[in-house]
């Protein structure tokens, strides 16, 4: 039995569950006029991003499956590829050659996070987006203590091009010549105009097969029934906890992989920011695209990263025509990022209140027709 | 925890071992080297080799590279094993052209081949004409000013 529901009802549930994608296209509509780019700058732009992101944020589909939400501590996997990408640019080693074996540099790095960072989840249950979002901020502690004390003085690196003038630590930022553009040259197709990263897309599309064979799997349907309810799942035989941190583990590995695919576009390492950045972005572009804390799908993946980039590329211009200063755009932007983040969790409590109430009505509608 | 040392055990064991290995090729596929091509009158054991007054040189299938007496060119490349085809026109006006395989040191970032060295004896073993180069000491030096480290992305707030 369903709730009889009238076509305004309908209308306004439709733009409630979509509130924020539906935002961003109206900021979207408002801001490319205003930024005077031709369709086929926006639409190059666009690919690109697609490219450069879109791995980062399939990441955050496993543990949003099991239940853990927004995964803010994919910033651990992040730090780990940027660690790969040091190690590779001191030994020299250059193109796909060099993004693999920083990919395997990152994967143990990656899992020993995972696991820390699962096992915490783990004590923390009910909240794990902030207790994530925490643990990034400790983990990045770690991080620069490793990466401005330790590397040079206690791990070697020998390249004067990285270590700072006094001898330890890295610099600001790592040039990432010898990887950059390795993937997205490997095959490149111009369509109007319009260059496509053939092989990049390749790599996001065996990602995105991955994850819905995963979701198959014996292993993916303990962690859908992880999500949905916990003691359920552990009455029918689940290991919760485990099954928990196997999610983050696997959200964290490919977390540090989309780093280093996102950071051979760009071609230059941001030693002490890049990781963090990259966590609020990805997640907040994944909100855009009309996921929530509970459900997320590979569509909600694209059309965040097209809808938020989009507003991304057009901001700092709509800003110079709008106001003279393409300042008031960057402010804008970062302002936006950390605001859609705000709304969807907002958003997402008052659906769950109203999904309750809905819930109670429908019963008290069977009860009444039962009598 | 105890240990089993079941079949899964031993199969994850392998795929670690794997992966190692395929890291270690990633490495050796992967390692950048630079060559310096000198056309340069060196002196080897006593004994002067003069600059060729006009040479190519091919590195793998790179472009080539036209040098003049006293010049210097250089080409990057990855893996180990490599080819040199070098042509140039002797005293008599015949073309000479010939190709020599040689191997970079693994761990060599750059290395230096005398061209005239080569040319005047290409059967010779190649520790004669490629050696490894460090860059003067004036080229690698820092900057003296010590650079400011940015660990706060909200640290640029502060000039605000």
């Amino acid at each position: 039995m369903t709730l009889q529901r009238t076509k305004s009802q309908k209308v306004l549930r439709f733009l409630g569950n979509n509130t924020v994608p539906i935002l961003f296209l109206v900021i979207c509509a408002f801001g490319i006029p205003l930024s005077g780019y031709s369709t086929n700058y926006l639409v190059s732009e666009v690919v690109v991003r697609i490219a450069r992101n879109s791995f980062l944020i399939v990441s955050l589909l496993i543990p949003i499956l099991a239940g853990m939400g927004l995964n803010f501590g994919m910033t651990l996997g992040a730090m780990a590829g940027q660690i790969g990408l040091i190690f590779i640019s001191d030994w020299g080693i250059v193109g796909i050659p060099g993004m693999l074996l920083a990919m395997i540099i990152s994967t143990p790095i990656s899992i020993a996070l995972g696991l820390w960072c699962g096992k915490i989840l783990n004590m923390a249950k009910g909240r794990e987006m902030v207790t994530s979002y925490i643990i990034g901020f400790f983990m990045n502690g770690i991080y620069q203590l490793v990466v401005l004390y330790g590397m040079g003085s206690i791990i070697p690196i020998r390249s004067s091009a990285l270590v700072l003038p006094r001898g330890y630590g890295i610099r600001n930022t790592v040039n990432l010549i010898g990887i950059r553009k390795s993937l997205d040259n490997v095959l490149t197709i111009k369509l109007f105009g319009v260059p496509i990263p053939l092989v990049t897309f390749a790599v996001i599309a065996l990602l995105c097969i991955f994850v819905l064979w995963f979701k198959k799997t014996k292993l993916g349907q303990d962690m859908r029934s992880v999500g949905q309810d916990m003691e359920v799942a552990r009455a029918a035989g689940i290991k919760v906890e485990h099954t928990r941190i196997v999610s983050i583990v696997i959200s964290t590995v490919f977390a540090g992989y989309g780093m280093i695919l996102y950071l051979q576009n760009i071609g230059t390492l941001n030693t002490y920011n890049s990781h963090m950045q990259i966590g609020m972005f990805s997640v907040a572009a994944l909100l855009v695209g009309g996921a929530t804390v509970s459900k997320a799908n590979i569509r909600n993946v694209f059309l965040g990263v097209i809808l938020f980039h989009l507003m991304f590329i057009v901001s700092p211009m709509a800003g110079k025509n709008l106001i003279g200063q393409a300042q008031l755009g960057e402010y804008f932007r970062v302002f936006v990022s950390y605001g859609v983040i705000t709304i969807s969790l907002v958003l997402y409590e008052v659906r769950k209140k109203r999904d309750r109430g809905d819930a109670g009505q429908l019963l008290a509608a069977e009860q009444g027709e039962a009598e | 925890m105890k240990m089993k040392f079941d079949r899964q055990f031993w199969v994850r064991c392998a795929a670690i071992v794997v992966v190692l290995l395929f890291g270690m090729l990633m490495f050796f596929i992967g390692k950048q080297h630079t060559i310096l091509l000198d056309n340069k009158t060196i002196t080897v054991n006593g004994q002067e080799i003069r600059a060729l007054q006009l040479v190519e040189v091919q590195v793998n299938k790179l472009e080539s590279l036209e040098l003049a007496a006293r010049d210097r060119d250089k080409v990057d490349v990855t893996r180990q094993s490599h080819k040199i085809t070098i042509t140039y026109t002797d005293s008599n006006w015949n073309e000479i052209s010939f190709t020599r395989k040689f191997k970079v040191p693994l761990m060599e970032e750059m290395v230096i081949i005398s061209i005239p060295t080569l040319v005047s004896d290409p059967e010779a073993d190649q520790s004669l004409w490629l050696e490894k180069y460090e860059l003067p000491a004036y080229a690698i030096q820092a900057s003296p000013e010590e650079e400011v480290v940015i660990t706060d992305d909200l640290a640029g707030l502060i000039s605000l």
